[in-house]
């Protein structure tokens, strides 16, 4: 029971981090119906800012996550004009798809950038606070997957504030509801694309710097959180912000209870079955509906 | 207010406008009538910058605006109300009709405005908290004539309001239009059928295969049978 505990938090613990990644590409597949691949070079980036403010400043990890925040949100843009922007509209295009591969090129030069500067052997970054929380008898976790859990659940309310409640936030959902509408009314629809970007990308960005404790920061650090954030995003429904949170604590706590009863090795195996029986019984996800805005 | 010249549109090689010279002046209501699929919605698309013109220019409010994006049109004061209403169907009205006051001068405004368009519209303010999409027809089209109202309007244009309604709706939607019209504004609304518009003091317009085929007031068409035999099936 006690190892049932535990399992079920890091479960919980997981399900926000994989919630905090997988939002931005619901967001942007939502406004530009399209995956971004380049979302894992922004966990990659987040993680490297991290270290040098470590390394470089003594800054700690905290620092880190403002400055990946601004970092990431910058390349966001820069990603969206240079290899998204220009495949926008044009006739002949499958934009979907020549966006998806353009994307996944700049994750490949992302990568390689960082092993040109920084070399392929691992960064150490330190946790955000030391020691662990008793929670019961035998259930504990350690403060920094706290802090972890903490930083994503505020992050993500204050996505969906910002979402309902600001002029650019309803702008987004907008845009990714009803374009022609959206742009009839005024909105400026590249500034909101931008937007968009800058602020999936930045809540990548932030989800890099508090994996950077946890694993170490190298150049292939964006791949694993990539895969997650894509199987979390189809398996919710491609799309839907609510069930892409929900999507994402049920496969951390799915994984979770996997490597407690069948061993870690069989995490991503058994949750590739279990996704693609989802799949096949409900081919949009859990929470997707066919062909409609769904912002 | 609004000035098209020689203004040509095509979807790929369908040509939809051949060459439309209309104008619209400071106030004035001009009402473009015509069968199905013969432009009128096009026109409106390439007049308001969804769609591009093949040739020909738009003018509004004294700048040139064909080839600008339909933000900066809108921006300028041009209202499009357009075929289908186009709700943000998971959204509340509220928000749908916040959205309509989204340029920076029209957003601070926006809780007056809004008390000013459920004054006109009880029934959006009955349902602010409701998702667009479970909205009925009629409401779907009083949410979208209200959320062009959101905006301090140059000109509002209006695509179609009896579509898909029941005629008393139809009747309800026309009221509306009728108190829009005596607030001044100028307007130029496209309709299919001609019965709607006759008690409306305007300019209207006969569409035909994408030209303006004839012109006049209401009165002077319907004192001319060949036409209301021809053009508009009564």
């Amino acid at each position: 029971m006690r190892s049932f505990f535990q399992a079920v938090v890091s479960g919980l613990v997981t399900g926000s981090l994989y919630a905090l990644m997988t939002v931005g590409m619901t967001l942007i597949y939502g406004t530009l119906r399209t995956l971004n691949m380049a979302l894992g070079a922004m966990v990659l980036v987040g993680g490297y800012v991290s270290w040098m403010l470590f390394s470089g400043l003594g800054w700690g990890p905290l620092a880190g996550l403002a400055g990946a925040a601004a970092v990431t949100f910058a390349f966001g843009v820069v990603i969206q004009q240079v290899a998204v922007r220009p495949l926008i509209g044009k006739t002949g295009v499958d934009f979907e798809m020549t966006a998806f591969i353009s994307t996944f090129a700049v994750a490949i030069v992302f990568a390689n950038v960082a092993l040109e500067i920084y070399g392929a052997r691992n960064k150490a970054v330190p946790p955000v606070v030391e020691g662990r929380l008793h929670l019961i008898e035998g259930v504990s976790v350690s403060w920094h997957q706290v802090v972890m859990a903490g930083v994503a659940i505020v992050m993500l309310v204050a996505l969906g504030i910002f979402l309902s409640k600001t002029r650019y936030g309803l702008g987004i959902s907008a845009v990714a509801q009803q374009l022609d509408a959206a742009r009839l009314m005024g909105i400026p629809v590249q500034r909101v694309y931008n937007l968009t970007m800058g602020v999936s990308s930045a809540l990548a960005g932030i989800a890099g710097v508090l994996l950077a404790s946890v694993f170490f920061v190298s150049p292939n650090a964006g791949d694993l959180p990539l895969l997650k954030a894509l199987i979390v995003a189809i398996f919710g429904g491609l799309g839907s912000v609510r069930g892409t949170i929900v999507a994402a604590y049920i496969i951390g706590l799915l994984e979770a209870m996997i490597s407690l009863y069948f061993g870690v090795k069989w995490s991503l195996p058994v949750l590739f079955v279990v996704i693609m029986i989802v799949l096949l019984i409900r081919p949009t996800g859990l929470f997707g509906k066919p062909e409609e805005a769904r912002l | 207010m609004l000035e098209t010249r020689d203004l040509h549109a095509a979807y790929g090689q369908t040509r939809v406008l051949e060459g439309i010279d209309l104008t619209v002046g400071d106030g004035e209501v001009v009402i473009v009538i015509g069968p199905n699929g013969h432009g009128k919605t096009t026109l409106l698309r390439t007049i308001s910058g969804l769609m591009a013109p093949t040739s020909g220019e738009v003018w509004f409010a004294g700048a040139r605006v064909d080839g600008r994006s339909p933000d900066l049109i809108a921006t300028d004061g041009l209202v499009h109300i357009p075929q289908g209403d186009l709700p943000f169907g998971d959204m509340t009205v509220e928000e749908n009709l916040v959205l309509g006051a989204f340029p920076a001068s029209d957003w601070r405004g926006r809780g007056q405005r809004l008390e000013h368009v459920y004054g006109i519209f009880p029934v959006l303010g009955e349902r602010r908290g409701q998702r667009a999409r479970t909205l009925s027809g009629g409401e779907r089209r009083m949410l979208a004539l209200g959320r062009g109202l959101m905006r301090e309007a140059r000109m509002l244009m209006i695509d179609e309001p009896s579509l898909g309604l029941a005629p008393v709706i139809v009747n309800e939607v026309y009221r509306h239009i009728g108190t829009i019209m005596r607030s001044g504004v100028t307007m130029l609304l496209v309709e299919e059928n001609f019965s709607h518009v006759h008690d409306l003091d305007a300019r209207i317009l006969l569409l035909e295969s994408g030209r303006i085929v004839r012109e006049g007031t209401v009165a002077e068409l319907e004192a001319d049978e060949a036409v209301m035999a021809t053009y508009l099936g009564t």
